[in-house]
Protein backbone atom coordinates (compact mmCIF):
# COMPACT_ATOMS: atom_id res chain seq x y z
CA UNK A 1 0.00 0.00 0.00
CA UNK A 2 2.73 2.49 -0.25
CA UNK A 3 1.68 3.52 -3.52
CA UNK A 4 -1.17 5.26 -1.51
CA UNK A 5 0.50 7.35 0.85
CA UNK A 6 3.18 8.52 -1.91
CA UNK A 7 1.41 11.70 -3.12
CA UNK A 8 3.42 14.81 -2.54
CA UNK A 9 1.49 18.36 -3.79
CA UNK A 10 4.11 21.00 -6.05
CA UNK A 11 5.47 23.71 -3.92
CA UNK A 12 3.88 26.49 -5.29
CA UNK A 13 6.26 29.90 -4.95
CA UNK A 14 3.17 32.04 -3.42
CA UNK A 15 1.80 29.26 -1.20
CA UNK A 16 -0.60 28.85 -4.00
CA UNK A 17 -2.32 32.25 -3.61
CA UNK A 18 -2.42 32.86 -7.45
CA UNK A 19 -3.28 29.66 -8.40
CA UNK A 20 -6.23 29.62 -5.61
CA UNK A 21 -7.04 33.09 -7.45
CA UNK A 22 -7.49 31.73 -11.00
CA UNK A 23 -9.40 28.54 -9.58
CA UNK A 24 -12.34 31.20 -8.00
CA UNK A 25 -12.71 33.12 -10.47
CA UNK A 26 -13.09 29.86 -12.93
CA UNK A 27 -15.39 28.58 -10.40
CA UNK A 28 -17.38 31.93 -10.63
CA UNK A 29 -17.32 31.58 -14.24
CA UNK A 30 -18.39 27.91 -14.12
CA UNK A 31 -21.04 28.60 -11.58
CA UNK A 32 -22.84 31.28 -14.31
CA UNK A 33 -23.07 28.65 -16.82
CA UNK A 34 -24.55 26.16 -14.77
CA UNK A 35 -27.12 28.63 -13.57
CA UNK A 36 -27.92 29.39 -17.34
CA UNK A 37 -28.54 25.66 -17.65
CA UNK A 38 -32.50 24.14 -17.21
CA UNK A 39 -32.83 21.46 -14.29
CA UNK A 40 -34.30 18.57 -15.37
CA UNK A 41 -35.31 18.18 -11.54
CA UNK A 42 -35.66 21.13 -9.17
CA UNK A 43 -32.89 20.75 -6.73
CA UNK A 44 -30.89 18.58 -9.52
CA UNK A 45 -27.43 20.48 -10.02
CA UNK A 46 -24.60 18.77 -11.94
CA UNK A 47 -22.16 21.02 -9.60
CA UNK A 48 -19.85 21.97 -12.36
CA UNK A 49 -18.18 25.05 -9.48
CA UNK A 50 -17.05 21.86 -7.52
CA UNK A 51 -14.78 21.16 -10.44
CA UNK A 52 -12.02 23.81 -9.53
CA UNK A 53 -12.23 22.68 -5.97
CA UNK A 54 -11.69 18.90 -7.18
CA UNK A 55 -8.71 20.09 -9.19
CA UNK A 56 -7.20 22.17 -5.82
CA UNK A 57 -7.61 18.89 -3.31
CA UNK A 58 -4.17 18.33 -5.50
CA UNK A 59 -2.27 21.68 -6.11
CA UNK A 60 -3.35 23.80 -3.03
CA UNK A 61 -1.70 23.85 0.39
CA UNK A 62 -4.83 23.30 3.31
CA UNK A 63 -4.98 27.01 3.75
CA UNK A 64 -5.09 28.42 -0.27
CA UNK A 65 -7.85 25.23 -0.20
CA UNK A 66 -10.00 26.07 2.59
CA UNK A 67 -9.85 29.75 1.51
CA UNK A 68 -11.27 28.91 -2.38
CA UNK A 69 -13.89 26.72 -0.53
CA UNK A 70 -14.84 29.92 1.42
CA UNK A 71 -14.66 32.28 -1.46
CA UNK A 72 -16.77 29.69 -3.79
CA UNK A 73 -19.77 29.94 -1.36
CA UNK A 74 -19.53 33.70 -1.36
CA UNK A 75 -18.91 34.17 -5.38
CA UNK A 76 -22.08 31.91 -5.77
CA UNK A 77 -24.39 33.32 -2.78
CA UNK A 78 -23.47 36.93 -4.96
CA UNK A 79 -24.09 35.56 -8.05
CA UNK A 80 -27.18 33.91 -6.85
CA UNK A 81 -28.61 36.26 -4.80
CA UNK A 82 -29.12 34.33 -1.88
CA UNK A 83 -25.86 35.70 0.33
CA UNK A 84 -27.70 37.31 3.04
CA UNK A 85 -30.16 34.46 3.61
CA UNK A 86 -29.85 31.58 5.48
CA UNK A 87 -29.66 29.80 1.95
CA UNK A 88 -26.17 30.43 1.98
CA UNK A 89 -25.46 28.60 5.12
CA UNK A 90 -26.39 25.80 3.52
CA UNK A 91 -24.02 26.24 0.80
CA UNK A 92 -21.10 27.31 3.51
CA UNK A 93 -21.81 23.61 4.97
CA UNK A 94 -22.45 21.51 1.99
CA UNK A 95 -18.97 23.07 0.73
CA UNK A 96 -16.85 22.59 3.72
CA UNK A 97 -18.35 18.98 4.44
CA UNK A 98 -17.01 17.80 0.58
CA UNK A 99 -14.19 20.18 0.94
CA UNK A 100 -12.84 18.46 4.12
CA UNK A 101 -14.10 15.39 2.98
CA UNK A 102 -12.25 15.32 -0.36
CA UNK A 103 -9.10 16.70 1.29
CA UNK A 104 -9.35 14.32 4.06
CA UNK A 105 -9.74 10.98 1.72
CA UNK A 106 -6.63 12.39 -0.20
CA UNK A 107 -4.60 11.98 2.77
CA UNK A 108 -5.33 8.43 3.33
CA UNK A 109 -4.92 7.54 -0.43
CA UNK A 110 -3.09 8.87 -3.82
CA UNK A 111 -4.35 8.98 -6.67
CA UNK A 112 -3.03 5.36 -7.84
CA UNK A 113 -5.52 3.78 -6.00
CA UNK A 114 -8.66 7.29 -6.07
CA UNK A 115 -9.21 9.12 -8.74
CA UNK A 116 -11.16 12.35 -9.35
CA UNK A 117 -14.64 10.09 -9.90
CA UNK A 118 -14.03 8.72 -5.94
CA UNK A 119 -13.43 12.02 -4.69
CA UNK A 120 -15.98 13.51 -6.37
CA UNK A 121 -18.91 11.48 -5.38
CA UNK A 122 -17.65 11.24 -2.27
CA UNK A 123 -17.63 14.88 -1.70
CA UNK A 124 -21.12 15.40 -3.58
CA UNK A 125 -22.95 12.09 -1.26
CA UNK A 126 -21.00 14.15 1.94
CA UNK A 127 -22.29 17.62 0.68
CA UNK A 128 -25.52 16.64 0.42
CA UNK A 129 -25.92 14.67 3.35
CA UNK A 130 -24.52 18.22 5.37
CA UNK A 131 -26.94 19.87 3.66
CA UNK A 132 -29.61 17.40 4.49
CA UNK A 133 -28.93 17.44 8.05
CA UNK A 134 -28.90 21.27 8.35
CA UNK A 135 -32.57 21.04 6.60
CA UNK A 136 -33.69 18.89 9.58
CA UNK A 137 -32.28 20.53 12.90
CA UNK A 138 -33.47 24.10 11.37
CA UNK A 139 -36.29 24.19 8.57
CA UNK A 140 -38.11 20.99 7.98
CA UNK A 141 -37.12 18.74 11.26
CA UNK A 142 -38.36 15.12 10.63
CA UNK A 143 -39.43 15.77 7.38
CA UNK A 144 -35.76 16.35 6.34
CA UNK A 145 -35.63 12.37 5.90
CA UNK A 146 -38.00 11.82 3.07
CA UNK A 147 -35.09 14.63 1.31
CA UNK A 148 -32.37 12.14 1.96
CA UNK A 149 -32.69 9.57 -0.87
CA UNK A 150 -33.21 11.55 -3.55
CA UNK A 151 -30.37 14.14 -2.43
CA UNK A 152 -27.81 10.95 -1.75
CA UNK A 153 -28.76 9.44 -5.22
CA UNK A 154 -28.46 13.13 -7.00
CA UNK A 155 -25.27 13.26 -5.42
CA UNK A 156 -24.09 9.80 -6.48
CA UNK A 157 -24.99 10.73 -10.42
CA UNK A 158 -23.84 13.71 -10.73
CA UNK A 159 -20.33 13.04 -8.64
CA UNK A 160 -19.93 10.19 -11.24
CA UNK A 161 -20.39 12.57 -14.29
CA UNK A 162 -18.18 15.29 -12.74
CA UNK A 163 -15.51 12.90 -11.48
CA UNK A 164 -15.52 11.60 -14.75
CA UNK A 165 -15.06 14.24 -16.60
CA UNK A 166 -12.30 16.02 -14.22
CA UNK A 167 -10.30 12.94 -14.47
CA UNK A 168 -10.60 12.85 -18.31
CA UNK A 169 -9.48 16.59 -18.33
CA UNK A 170 -6.75 16.08 -15.93
CA UNK A 171 -5.59 13.09 -18.28
CA UNK A 172 -5.52 15.59 -20.95
CA UNK A 173 -4.41 18.91 -19.94
CA UNK A 174 -1.05 20.22 -20.74
CA UNK A 175 -2.17 23.46 -17.88
CA UNK A 176 -2.50 20.86 -14.76
CA UNK A 177 0.53 18.58 -15.88
CA UNK A 178 3.08 21.66 -15.98
CA UNK A 179 1.68 22.59 -12.57
CA UNK A 180 2.01 18.88 -11.08
CA UNK A 181 5.28 18.52 -12.39
CA UNK A 182 6.44 21.70 -9.77
CA UNK A 183 8.79 19.68 -7.46
CA UNK A 184 6.82 19.24 -3.87
CA UNK A 185 8.31 21.05 -0.73
CA UNK A 186 10.54 17.61 0.41
CA UNK A 187 11.91 16.98 -3.60
CA UNK A 188 12.74 20.95 -3.17
CA UNK A 189 14.79 20.54 -0.11
CA UNK A 190 16.16 17.06 -1.18
CA UNK A 191 17.50 18.33 -4.58
CA UNK A 192 18.95 21.54 -2.88
CA UNK A 193 21.17 19.15 -0.03
CA UNK A 194 22.67 17.52 -3.35
CA UNK B 1 0.24 27.16 -22.18
CA UNK B 2 -3.05 25.51 -23.53
CA UNK B 3 -5.83 24.27 -20.31
CA UNK B 4 -6.33 21.20 -22.78
CA UNK B 5 -3.57 19.38 -25.54
CA UNK B 6 -4.65 17.17 -28.01
CA UNK B 7 -6.00 13.84 -27.35
CA UNK B 8 -2.60 11.73 -27.56
CA UNK B 9 -0.59 14.66 -27.90
CA UNK B 10 1.16 13.49 -24.45
CA UNK B 11 0.54 10.41 -25.05
CA UNK B 12 0.71 7.29 -22.70
CA UNK B 13 -2.50 9.02 -20.48
CA UNK B 14 -5.87 9.12 -21.10
CA UNK B 15 -9.63 8.04 -20.42
CA UNK B 16 -11.06 7.12 -17.19
CA UNK B 17 -9.36 4.27 -14.93
CA UNK B 18 -11.43 3.47 -12.04
CA UNK B 19 -9.23 2.82 -8.80
CA UNK B 20 -10.74 0.20 -5.98
CA UNK B 21 -11.34 3.08 -3.88
CA UNK B 22 -13.95 4.38 -6.32
CA UNK B 23 -15.48 2.00 -6.85
CA UNK B 24 -16.23 1.64 -2.97
CA UNK B 25 -17.01 4.43 -2.64
CA UNK B 26 -19.34 4.99 -5.25
CA UNK B 27 -20.71 1.37 -3.79
CA UNK B 28 -21.21 2.44 -0.37
CA UNK B 29 -22.97 5.70 -1.96
CA UNK B 30 -25.15 3.76 -4.02
CA UNK B 31 -26.06 1.39 -0.67
CA UNK B 32 -26.65 4.34 1.13
CA UNK B 33 -29.27 5.27 -1.32
CA UNK B 34 -30.83 1.98 -1.45
CA UNK B 35 -31.00 2.14 2.25
CA UNK B 36 -32.75 5.45 2.57
CA UNK B 37 -35.33 4.90 -0.32
CA UNK B 38 -36.38 1.60 1.39
CA UNK B 39 -36.99 3.34 4.64
CA UNK B 40 -38.64 6.27 2.95
CA UNK B 41 -40.53 4.80 0.15
CA UNK B 42 -41.12 1.69 1.90
CA UNK B 43 -44.53 2.01 3.71
CA UNK B 44 -47.94 1.01 3.10
CA UNK B 45 -49.86 2.80 0.01
CA UNK B 46 -52.36 5.82 1.20
CA UNK B 47 -53.40 8.87 0.08
CA UNK B 48 -52.59 11.56 3.26
CA UNK B 49 -50.75 15.00 2.53
CA UNK B 50 -48.64 16.13 5.15
CA UNK B 51 -47.50 19.95 5.76
CA UNK B 52 -44.74 21.09 8.28
CA UNK B 53 -44.19 24.54 8.38
CA UNK B 54 -42.08 26.19 11.75
CA UNK B 55 -42.53 23.34 13.60
CA UNK B 56 -46.22 22.58 13.09
CA UNK B 57 -47.80 19.94 10.74
CA UNK B 58 -51.40 19.79 8.38
CA UNK B 59 -52.56 16.92 7.50
CA UNK B 60 -55.43 16.61 4.57
CA UNK B 61 -57.01 14.03 2.73
CA UNK B 62 -55.49 14.05 -0.86
CA UNK B 63 -59.46 13.06 -2.34
CA UNK B 64 -60.65 16.39 -1.86
CA UNK B 65 -59.30 19.35 -3.93
CA UNK B 66 -58.55 22.44 -2.18
CA UNK B 67 -56.19 25.37 -1.99
CA UNK B 68 -54.29 25.36 1.35
CA UNK B 69 -52.51 28.47 2.53
CA UNK B 70 -49.53 27.97 4.87
CA UNK B 71 -47.68 30.43 6.43
CA UNK B 72 -43.81 29.97 6.31
CA UNK B 73 -40.90 32.30 7.56
CA UNK B 74 -40.40 34.60 4.58
CA UNK B 75 -44.27 34.84 3.69
CA UNK B 76 -47.48 32.83 2.62
CA UNK B 77 -46.99 29.36 0.31
CA UNK B 78 -49.88 28.03 -1.39
CA UNK B 79 -50.49 24.43 -1.55
CA UNK B 80 -53.29 23.20 -4.13
CA UNK B 81 -54.83 19.50 -4.40
CA UNK B 82 -56.24 18.98 -7.56
CA UNK B 83 -56.92 15.22 -8.67
CA UNK B 84 -55.37 13.45 -5.84
CA UNK B 85 -51.79 15.04 -6.38
CA UNK B 86 -50.16 18.08 -4.06
CA UNK B 87 -48.53 20.61 -5.40
CA UNK B 88 -46.57 24.11 -4.34
CA UNK B 89 -48.38 26.31 -6.79
CA UNK B 90 -47.05 29.91 -5.55
CA UNK B 91 -44.43 30.52 -2.83
CA UNK B 92 -42.53 33.98 -2.15
CA UNK B 93 -39.10 32.76 -2.45
CA UNK B 94 -36.68 34.55 -5.08
CA UNK B 95 -35.91 31.17 -7.26
CA UNK B 96 -39.66 29.49 -7.12
CA UNK B 97 -37.48 25.88 -7.57
CA UNK B 98 -40.75 24.61 -5.80
CA UNK B 99 -43.44 26.16 -7.71
CA UNK B 100 -41.68 24.74 -10.77
CA UNK B 101 -41.52 20.92 -8.87
CA UNK B 102 -43.83 17.94 -10.22
CA UNK B 103 -46.93 17.28 -8.45
CA UNK B 104 -46.81 15.10 -5.23
CA UNK B 105 -49.23 11.67 -4.94
CA UNK B 106 -47.31 8.52 -4.09
CA UNK B 107 -46.02 7.91 -0.35
CA UNK B 108 -42.41 9.24 0.31
CA UNK B 109 -42.88 11.41 -2.77
CA UNK B 110 -41.85 15.79 -1.25
CA UNK B 111 -41.62 19.20 -2.39
CA UNK B 112 -39.98 21.90 -0.39
CA UNK B 113 -39.91 25.32 -0.26
CA UNK B 114 -36.61 25.59 1.29
CA UNK B 115 -36.11 29.81 2.01
CA UNK B 116 -39.62 29.67 3.16
CA UNK B 117 -39.35 26.92 5.12
CA UNK B 118 -42.39 24.69 3.96
CA UNK B 119 -42.34 20.94 3.24
CA UNK B 120 -45.19 18.74 1.85
CA UNK B 121 -45.00 15.10 1.70
CA UNK B 122 -47.18 12.01 0.96
CA UNK B 123 -47.24 9.63 3.77
CA UNK B 124 -48.50 6.54 4.01
CA UNK B 125 -50.68 6.00 6.98
CA UNK B 126 -54.25 4.40 6.96
CA UNK B 127 -57.23 7.19 8.07
CA UNK B 128 -60.62 7.34 8.00
CA UNK B 129 -62.10 9.52 5.25
CA UNK B 130 -64.13 11.54 7.62
CA UNK B 131 -61.99 14.53 8.36
CA UNK B 132 -61.44 18.12 6.52
CA UNK B 133 -57.87 18.44 8.24
CA UNK B 134 -55.95 18.14 11.27
CA UNK B 135 -52.93 19.69 13.05
CA UNK B 136 -50.78 17.48 14.99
Amino acid sequence: MSSTRSYARPALPDGGRRLAAFLAALAFFLSTVEYMLPRPVPFMRLGLANLPLLLAVDLLPFGSYIALALVKVVGMSVLTGSLFSYVALFSLAGTLASALVMRGLRALAGPRSLSYVGLCVAGAVSSNLAQVALARVFVFGDSARFMAPAFVGLGLASGLALGAFTQAFASKSAWLAGILATPSAAEASAGGSE
Amino acid sequence: MPLIRRAGARGGRGGVKVRWLDALIVALSAALFVCLAVSVYGGPPSSVLVITSGGDEWIYQLSQDRVIEVPGLIGVSIVGIHDGEAHIDDSPCANRTCVASQPIRRPGEWAACLPNGVFIRIEGEDIQDEFDAFVR
